[in-house]
């Protein structure tokens, strides 16, 4: 409950600000600022030290796996200003109303992660979506920005529809509104929902799909991410995305996780198609901001195996998974976003001119790829071994092993260009914080996969 | 004090670190201070520790130091054990470490700054490798030191990695480990298979209950085969003689006095399992005896210094395991230690004698050193009659014991062994003889470089000849002076289960009286015999040789054995393997998947339009084909 309130009254902060205050700089250490009494209210959530106890008659639930989610997304979000604050300000002007926007995102993810009646998934995903239709149009004068902006409000208000005859078609069926389909009156336990709820529930997961960009709804996205500008595309395929997705993982690994006859077969096609196009796709791609995006929705494939197997080590293994994603997406938007040529050419050489960036690059990039000692590594070991466990078909193990494999060819190429390849590329000046940081990160990524139970999961045993 | 046993390998450890990383800005001297203080502090903490361990009553203590590997039901923990054996070894190798580290400040002086730091650096990593190797209470660690110790011995050989040659050896040398290694490490699987533990206490505990003798013969044999490797016994000693490429002290420490060692400190360590499997004992015991025949009579044809100590040191090695074979512990870790100041010494000796020389390491171009370099000629003839058995230097009461063992188990390997003795006491006075006797035969130049060596290195000759003479004192037998055999009392509680497994076997003390003074008149006779063949050795005399001796010349064609047997077959198979079934097979499978994968993600990015309208058809057919699957295939897959 704490995150949700201060994040909306520091977002108003942050709008108001931008009016009194004008030098730049203020904005990020504001923002910053913000971030940090919000992760103290996330601590007040986890020791119940909270604000107000009420729950609005249980539509929201704040309890342990969301809380710790909600630290992760806010950790995450510390590291995406500190790496990326002077690209958000250098967007439009003083950066006061991105950063307000970024601050009603965060409070969409929060009630996306803890809702408990349907109408609050709707409410929680518009209010995460619709600061990010203004965000990808934020670079006004370019064109392609405001083509991507056009682009995803059209596609995101068809797959708003979407959601909303999901959710109409289960209330018409139940006459409830509550995420767990309603116990039989004879006390049977069913493993498939009646017809109606359970076109309801496809209708919702489809429309969750689209916002995590699984494919076939993953169209939006390469479009999308390639035109906003890049420091929002990392928001979007970062913290957005790890938002949405905590959605997607409570509303199908949590209310519909009994019934997964219903909906088990949609899932393993989608996860199928998602690993499927977003590793093939990525291979032959020439911008590494292109690649990124359909990186995003390989990894995406990956996740949704968590939703797929919902047992106690997929859900131990999202969050590690989602930390480590979110956390290496950071890393390696913060070079793209400081480099002028985005295409893999731009990055020759890279190494020789900025090592330290080059490096910490390097790191994330091994972590996305699934390379030992790195949190990513453990992540996709936990997504893979949770459904194996699950009883999930064995095939899809392997394919997932097979695209992860893939993946190494096109996050492989961004390294080799900036280690074997000569060349002298373009880039904006980098400051020695922003390296400190990237070195944080890197620690972050490395920790995370060495010692998980002390950085991550002890955490949520306690809870 | 035994609590602080971790100090002991953390000093070399920092040495390693600091000469390693500032091997580029660190002054020469401060370079071999650092060095060698590392090694005189753990010599000191040594010293202390085994204070608190020869108290009667002191029992073996575990000092934990971490978890090292904690899954399922491995449980490795990170601990040291501090026993009576270990620290022996401790000593060992810090005193005879600390000495060879203050030889080498003078015998490396003419490396260049840089790689001086380099070589006390590989030299304090090695010391450190070998101390966990003693010191680990489990065969876990004890395997990282093993590992560590063959890395170190790799490195030091090529120390001089511009000779192409020296570098061949070191890979030799680290390749015939790892045959070992590889034999060690499935015994170690196969240990915890059986017993759940690697624990030294778990698994000696469980040793009778848990396994039957068969299983036990067969881990113990693999922990033998592993043996073979480091410490140079039939069939994979060849690396050995090559390792004579490092420099001297390398030879000194690593190739003579500990490393080498490692094997046998490994049998008396798990010597349990060992008196359980008394098969296996037989196979070490025939094994170590082949051994150290073969390779004393290789020595007898070798005219490089260090290639006569290297045989020399595998043939004392046999004797070890001959010792370990008949259930001598006592006598084989004896030996190890008395063998580890004499051969010391020779390496030492030797060392000094090619620094004079400039390089020269042909005993037939040298000769009448004795009034050039006295000191060098006096510890070094104290080391040579210390190796030949000669009383009352250290030598003679180690061997004895372990030879009066064995005639105990069976009077054959004695008669087999004291041949083995009698021609080592033959070909090291045949050495001492050509290098310190006669008149000098090298150049006219050389001769007026010689000189005696600096204290640096003349003081550490001193102090392991004084060692070379008394260090046997401490094992004096049972027939000669009652209660006297200080180091059997002492290391009573190691092998103390193995006694009463397999107890050894007694003879009379006048039977020993007369093998002893048997033994030793011979061997004195050899002796005499191979110092006055050779007292007027000239050049002239050289010419090829034939029949035995060129066999011998040419260690028995072991080496091109092995190249006809085992290189050249594998040679032949990785070359079909590389030319036929990788280009062909899997050359075609893998870059077909690639080039499956690359037109696939050219098709499917076609998909990618940009066009909103195709985007949300696309969409919706997705949709209803989704919906179509679930509702009627739900149980498609």
């Amino acid at each position: 409950m704490n995150v949700l309130i201060l994040s909306i009254f520091w977002g108003i902060v942050m709008m108001f600000s931008g009016i009194a205050l004008k030098k730049k700089g203020i904005a990020t250490g504001l923002a910053i600022a913000g971030v940090l009494i919000l992760l103290l209210g996330n601590l007040g959530d986890m020791s119940t030290v909270v604000i107000t106890t009420s729950t609005f008659n249980d539509m929201l639930a704040f309890r342990g796996y969301n809380v710790l989610f909600i630290s992760i997304v806010l950790v995450a979000t510390l590291m995406y200003f500190l790496v990326s604050g002077r690209e958000i300000e250098n967007v439009g002007t003083g950066g006061f109303d991105y950063y307000a926007l970024i601050f009603f995102v965060l409070t969409g993810i929060v009630i996306a992660s803890s809702f408990n009646n349907l109408l609050m998934l709707f409410l929680g995903i518009e209010i995460i979506s619709i600061p990010l239709y203004i965000l990808t149009g934020s670079d006004k004068k370019n064109l392609k920005s405001n083509e991507a902006s056009l682009k995803y409000f059209l596609m995101g208000s068809f797959s708003t529809g979407i959601m909303l005859l999901g959710i109409a078609f289960i209330y018409g069926d139940s006459g409830s509104l509550a995420i767990v389909p309603a116990p039989s009156p004879f006390g049977f336990s069913f493993t498939s929902l009646p017809t109606l709820s359970a076109v309801g529930a496809l209708l919702l997961m489809f429309s969750l799909a689209f916002k995590v960009s699984a494919a076939p709804f993953h169209f939006w996205t390469p479009d999308v991410y390639d035109g906003a500008p890049t420091v929002f595309t990392s928001f979007m395929a970062t913290i957005v995305k790890a938002g949405t997705f905590i959605a997607f993982f409570r509303m199908f690994a949590g209310g519909f996780a009994s019934v997964q006859g219903s909906w088990g077969l949609a899932m393993q096609v989608i996860i199928f198609l998602t690993l499927l196009i977003g590793n093939l796709t990525a291979v032959f791609q020439q911008s590494a901001k292109r690649m990124m995006s359909y990186s995003s929705i390989a990894q995406a494939g990956f996740m949704l195996l968590a939703i797929y197997a919902h047992n106690d080590m997929a859900k131990e293994g999202f969050l590690v998974y989602t930390a480590a994603y979110v956390l290496a997406t950071i890393g390696v938007f913060a070079l793209l976003s400081r480099v002028a040529d985005p295409g893999f050419q731009g990055f020759n050489g890279l190494a020789k001119k900025e090592p330290l960036l080059a490096a910490t690059t390097t790191i994330c990039l091994l972590s996305l790829a699934g390379i030992p000692l790195t949190g990513g590594f453990l992540g996709k070991y936990y997504m893979l071994v949770a459904t194996a466990k699950a009883g999930g078909p064995f095939w899809l193990v392997i394919f997932a092993v097979i695209c992860a494999a893939i993946s190494i060819y096109y996050y492989f190429r961004l390294i080799i260009a900036m280690y074997f390849k000569e060349g002298n590329p373009e880039m904006a000046p980098v400051s020695r914080g922003l390296k400190f940081w990237l070195v944080v990160l890197c620690v972050l990524i490395l920790a995370l996969g060495i010692f998980p139970y002390e950085v991550l999961l002890n955490n949520l045993l306690s809870l | 004090m035994s609590q602080l046993v971790y100090l002991v390998p953390m000093f070399p450890l920092i040495g390693f670190l600091i000469n390693g990383l500032g091997r580029n800005v660190l002054p020469k001297p401060l370079v071999g201070i650092i060095g060698s203080a590392a090694l005189l502090a753990s010599f000191v903490v040594s010293l202390l520790i085994f204070n608190e361990v020869r108290t009667p009553g002191f029992s073996a203590v575990t000092v934990n130091l971490f978890d090292f590997i904690h899954v399922g039901k491995l449980n490795v923990p990170f601990a040291f054990q501090v026993d009576q054996l270990s620290v022996l070894f401790l000593l060992i190798i810090t005193g005879v470490g600390f000495l060879i580290h203050v030889y080498s400040t003078s015998y490396m002086h003419d490396e260049s700054p840089s790689s001086y730091a380099r070589y006390f650096a590989y030299l304090n990593l090695f010391v450190f490798s070998m101390l966990l190797l003693v010191l680990g209470s489990n065969y876990v660690i004890m395997f990282i030191g093993w590992e560590g110790v063959g890395l170190c011995s790799y490195l030091l050989i090529g120390f001089w990695f511009k000779n192409a040659d020296y570098n061949y050896a070191a890979r030799k040398a680290f390749v015939m480990n790892r045959i070992g290694d590889l034999a060690f490490l499935i015994g170690i699987f196969w240990i915890f298979a059986q017993f759940g533990s690697v624990n030294y206490a778990d698994v000696f505990s469980q040793a009778r209950p848990g396994a039957s003798a068969h299983v036990l013969t067969g881990i113990t044999l693999l922990l033998f085969i592993g043996a073979t490797g480091k410490s140079a016994q039939i069939p994979l000693y060849t690396w050995l003689p090559d390792a004579m490429a490092g420099p001297t002290p390398v030879s000194a420490l690593i190739h003579a006095a500990t490393m080498v060692t490692a094997g046998i400190y490994m049998i008396a360590r798990s010597n349990v399992l060992y008196s359980l499997a008394p098969a296996t004992q037989g196979v070490i015991a025939v094994i170590g005896l082949c051994t150290a025949i073969l390779a004393a009579s290789i020595a007898i044809q070798q005219n490089d210094i260090k290639k006569v100590l290297a045989y020399s040191t595998v043939s004392q090695l046999g004797y070890m395991f001959l010792g370990l074979g008949v259930g001598a512990y006592t006598g084989a870790v004896f030996h190890v230690m008395t063998h580890a100041f004499f051969k010391a010494l020779l390496f030492l000796g030797a060392g000094s004698v090619i620094h004079a020389m400039g390089g020269e390491q042909d005993i037939r171009k040298m000769g009448g050193l004795r009034k050039f370099m006295p000191v060098t000629s006096i510890t070094f003839l104290i080391g040579c009659l210390a190796i030949a058995g000669i009383f009352p230097f250290a030598g003679f009461f180690s061997k004895d014991e372990i030879l009066s063992r064995a005639y105990a188990h069976n009077p054959v390997l004695y008669v087999i062994g004291i041949l083995g003795a009698l021609m080592t006491a033959f070909y090291m006075f045949r050495l001492y003889s050509l290098t310190f006797a006669g008149k000098f035969r090298g150049t006219h130049d050389q001769e007026h470089h010689l000189h005696e060596s600096p204290a640096a290195i003349t003081i550490p000759l001193i102090v392991l000849a004084v060692l070379s003479v008394v260090g046997g004192w401490v094992g004096i037998p049972e027939f000669m002076a009652p209660n006297a055999h200080v180091l059997s009392k002492f290391l009573e509680p190691v092998f103390a289960n193995s006694h009463v497994a397999a107890p050894p076997g007694e003879i009379a003390a006048s039977t020993e009286w007369a093998l002893t003074i048997g033994s030793l008149v011979l061997i004195i006779g050899f002796c005499t015999w191979g110092y006055m063949k050779f007292k007027n050795f000239t050049l002239a005399e050289v010419k090829e040789s034939t029949g035995l001796a060129k066999i011998l010349e040419n260690k028995w064609y072991v080496d091109e054995l092995y190249d006809a047997i085992i290189v050249k077959p594998i040679n032949w198979i990785a070359g079909f393997l590389n030319n036929v079934v990788e280009k062909l097979g899997i050359d075609g499978l893998v870059n077909g998947v690639g080039k499956l994968v690359q037109y696939g993600s050219r098709q499917i990015r076609l998909l990618q339009s940009g066009q909103v309208g195709i985007y949300v058809l696309l969409m919706v057919i997705g949709i209803v084909v989704l919906f179509v699957l679930q509702l009627f295939f739900p149980n498609l897959i």
